[in-house]
């Protein structure tokens, strides 16, 4: 178990290496840099000359020496400062970062619970209209844009309802209407798979076993049949994160929160190469995190695995 | 910009009904109480359409940045928006010589920053000199609204005097703008990226900060001693608000939505599509003029396609700016009469040279050689007249207003490449003539030194000038101390920027702010930054 948790360590070390390299070497390829975007800016008026004194100040030396600097920096949690305010890039994160841990952490939950509720209703229902329908609920998710969503949520349930405010209010209440957008295109593909994975587990021979044996509906469903099911839908909920992150993106511009999201599209606007290359290795870090927590939660969900693991 | 403004568009089509029933169910307008006099309290909640970026005073031409440190700040000199006069407030009185290269102010006494230091004539010069001559060492640019800058004078604490190496008469109107904000001796001597954060940015102004949750929120709270503010305003004293809460909200819709609710007592940029959805409600539209150049497409005379006036000119005619403003916008955008917006200082009527004449155009563009091609592009010596330029992103319906033009266009046989606002592309490719032939701008100040902000070659340079001629005008317009001499240079630069085809102005753009009817008091600065201080709600 320790070398299975060591290799799977060191190779998450490496997608990180590989995904900060390969971003470094992206931001440097764009065309423009943050620094003539905003210096270039005209009602600044600065001249060529002064623009390239500014980037020389904030480049100083080679490519190669640039990547050198900047990923000790990484390493020694330095990560530059944000060009577009002049901010520390850590203190932006630092900011950013407990605002969209509530908004995904939250919306992941309630995607779950969603995703749980559909596939179980499912494959309880007997009538097959029924099923079919809730079966349908998931794609119809998945296709809904979580701008669309968020911008309807906010019409109907604060501005017409007058139920929750959008502007002020408390944590709590700015947060139930951006969880909700989030949550339900990220439930879909958990749904999905669950229920798909709920009915492979039903038609194994076991099945019928227990049920001769005299076990209810709900106890064949929940003891045997969900525990089953849940890896494949596991593996997916830990690839939602992806969505998660890039959903918050979306999310966070509608309703005005100040997340990483909306920090990455203010970098990618103004071309804030610190900020973005910091964004990037942190959603590859939660990512791999995501990703090793699943891998490690396999063996202990699945006793047949841990001889592989071992 | 929003990478979902397309979306956007399509959303707001999609919930137009849903909108109008909840305006109808928002807090219809109540009479103001009693005497319509002023009460003391409450909190403003203002909504701001984009997060404020470097708040270094210069740079505060950014609306966003202006609608905080217009607030924060005070200013040698009030500019009479009505009247456009420049009227004491910091400096009680003023001298300034025949030639207009010495400018004497005297200044109030008492003034404090709200760090408790002194506004005095040692801090309004350290201030001018870094505004005048920039920093290097501190990285700090200069600024656009002082010409001609040779240094400053500390006659004594109350009075200052500003040298000038050729003569500046625009810099009395220099003083009052947003950009002139006056901050402690502490704040002018940070380096660039310190002067960029709020927190740093020490005023005298009526507010003071009070918390800032970068790119969420900004709360500034009524300071208690404030008993400086410009001698023509009625109101004296502290401001009648308590708070104001700066909110960012980004998505159009939320931000009328929010408003018309009653979430909201104030919001920034009403999209023209929205504007009668808020006076439906109830509530009121500010469109507030920028006098300064219209919103236009600039063409520039170094692209190897455009060099020949003929065609510039013919682009003109063949654009119908009328159809532009009648299908996107809304009675508060008035079509261009000339470059300058019909209220900027030196103004002259050009409407009957702005004339929508496509038949004109054609031929223009026949005898310049120009021949339809099999797909309705004209060509000449194998070179299709194909022009790009950039959505500009801080332009009301940029990319709408291109694509408008573009099918104006097309029956012209000329096609209009349109690419979308990214800022590195955009950084790189508007510095080149022959990849941005054009340039979808405006910019607001009011003063006749606008249009040499605009066009002259070591300011903005939209149109990326080699036009010498221009040049020297709009240096004489910019060095002429005469007032009525001034504003002849500057019809005489509007006419000829028209002549010589570098500019297709379109309309006038405004500033379009929604607010409730309970907010009172609600006033602008002469380029349309919201002014707080005699604000007051007669409502909590």
């Amino acid at each position: 178990m320790t070398r299975y948790l060591l290799s799977r360590a060191g190779q998450a070390a490496l997608v990180l290496w590989a995904a900060f390299t390969a971003s470094y070497v992206l931001l440097q390829l764009l065309p423009g840099d943050s620094i003539l975007i905003k210096f270039q800016n005209p009602e600044l008026g600065l001249s060529p000359q002064q623009i390239a004194e500014i980037r020389s100040y904030y480049a100083g030396g080679s490519p190669v020496a640039g990547y050198v600097q900047t990923l000790l920096g990484f390493l020694t949690g330095s990560l530059g400062y944000s060009i577009d305010t002049g901010t520390p890039v850590a203190e932006r994160l630092a900011e950013a970062l407990p605002e969209t841990a509530r908004l995904a952490s939250a919306a992941f939950l309630l995607a779950v619970v969603i995703a749980v509720v559909i596939a179980f209703a499912a494959s309880y229902s007997t009538a097959s209209w029924l099923r079919g329908a809730l079966l349908s609920v998931p794609s119809l998710f998945v296709s809904v844009p979580a701008f669309w969503l968020g911008i309807l949520l906010i019409q109907i349930f604060s501005f017409r309802l007058g139920l929750v405010p959008v502007i002020g209010g408390s944590e709590p209440q700015q947060l139930v209407l951006p969880v909700l957008t989030l949550a339900v295109p990220i439930s879909a593909p958990i749904a999905q798979v669950l229920a798909r994975a709920i009915d492979q587990v039903y038609a194994q021979p076991f099945v019928p076993v227990i049920a001769a044996r005299g076990a209810t509906r709900w106890w064949i469903l929940w003891r045997h049949v969900a525990r089953n099911a849940v890896l494949p839908a596991l593996t997916v909920a830990g690839l939602t994160f992806g969505e998660l992150i890039a959903g918050s993106v979306v999310t966070e511009t509608v309703f005005g929160r100040a997340g990483i999201g909306r920090l990455t599209e203010q970098a990618v606007n103004a071309q804030d190469t610190p900020v973005m290359l910091a964004v990037v290795v942190l959603a590859a870090a939660v990512f791999v995190l995501v990703n090793l927590v699943v891998d490690v939660l396999f063996p202990i969900l699945d006793p047949r695995l841990k001889g592989a693991a071992a | 910009m929003s990478p979902s403004r397309p979306l956007r568009t399509v959303v707001t089509l999609t919930l137009v009904g849903l909108l109008g029933a909840c305006g109808g169910g928002g807090d219809a307008a109540g009479p103001a109480p009693g005497d319509g006099k002023p009460v003391r309290g409450g909190t403003l909640t203002y909504l701001e359409h984009q997060p404020p970026t470097c708040l270094y005073l210069p740079a505060a031409g950014f609306y966003p940045n202006g609608g905080i440190l217009n607030q924060i700040t005070d200013k040698l000199t009030w500019q009479n928006p009505e009247t456009l006069e420049i009227e004491p407030w910091i400096a009680t009185k003023w001298e300034i010589n025949e030639d207009a290269t010495e400018y004497t102010f005297h200044l109030r006494d008492g003034v404090t920053f709200s760090d408790g230091t002194p506004l005095d004539a040692d801090a309004v010069a350290a201030n001018f000199d870094v505004y005048g001559l920039g920093d290097e060492k501190l990285k700090l640019p200069v600024a656009e609204f002082v010409n001609n800058y040779e240094r400053s004078e500390v006659i004594d604490p109350r009075t200052v005097r500003f040298h000038f190496g050729k003569p500046s008469p625009g810099f009395l109107q220099g003083t009052s703008v947003i950009g002139a904000g006056l901050v402690s001796k502490k704040t002018i001597s940070l380096p660039y990226e310190q002067q960029c954060r709020l927190k740093n940015i020490v005023g005298s102004g009526p507010f003071t900060l009070k918390k800032q949750i970068l790119d969420k929120e900004v709360d500034l709270v009524a300071r208690e001693d404030y008993d400086w503010a410009p001698p023509s305003s009625e109101h004296q004293g502290r401001a009648y608000l308590d708070e104001i809460k700066i909110i960012v909200t980004p998505e159009d819709n939320v931000r009328v939505g929010a408003l018309t609710s009653g979430q909201a007592d104030m919001v920034r940029y009403v999209q023209a599509y929205d504007e009668q959805t808020v006076k439906d409600a109830g509530f009121l539209i500010h469109a507030e003029p920028t006098r300064g150049v219209n919103n236009g497409l600039y063409l520039r005379p170094g692209n190897s396609l455009l060099k020949d006036a003929r065609v510039r000119t013919a682009l003109r005619l063949g654009t119908n700016a009328k159809e532009i403003v009648d299908t996107l916008f809304t009675g508060s955008y008035p079509v261009a009469t000339s470059v300058l917006s019909h209220l900027a200082q030196g103004y002259v009527d050009l409407s009957k040279e702005l004339v929508h004449d496509p038949a004109k155009a054609n031929e223009l563009l026949d005898t310049a050689g120009w021949t339809r091609g099999a797909d309705g592009v004209r060509t000449k010596d194998g070179r299709r007249l194909e022009l790009g330029v950039f959505v500009s992103g801080p332009q009301p319906l940029s990319k709408q207003t291109l694509e408008l033009v573009a099918q104006q266009w097309t029956k012209l046989g000329v096609k209009l490449e349109i690419r979308p606002a990214d800022a590195g592309t955009q950084a790189v490719d508007i510095k080149d003539a022959e990849k941005t032939a054009i340039q979808h701008g405006m910019v607001g100040r009011a003063d006749q030194d606008v249009i040499k902000s605009h066009f002259h070659s070591e300011n903005r340079d939209v149109i990326l000038s080699d036009d010498e001629k221009l040049d020297r005008l709009l240096e004489e317009e910019s060095a002429e101390p005469d007032e009525a001499a001034r504003n002849a240079k500057v019809a005489e630069i509007q006419r000829y920027v028209i002549d010589q085809g570098y500019a297709i102005p379109l309309f006038e753009e405004p500033q379009v702010y929604g607010s409730a009817p309970h907010v009172h008091g609600v006033a602008f600065e002469a380029v349309a930054r919201p002014w707080f201080y005699s604000v007051w709600k007669s409502r909590p």
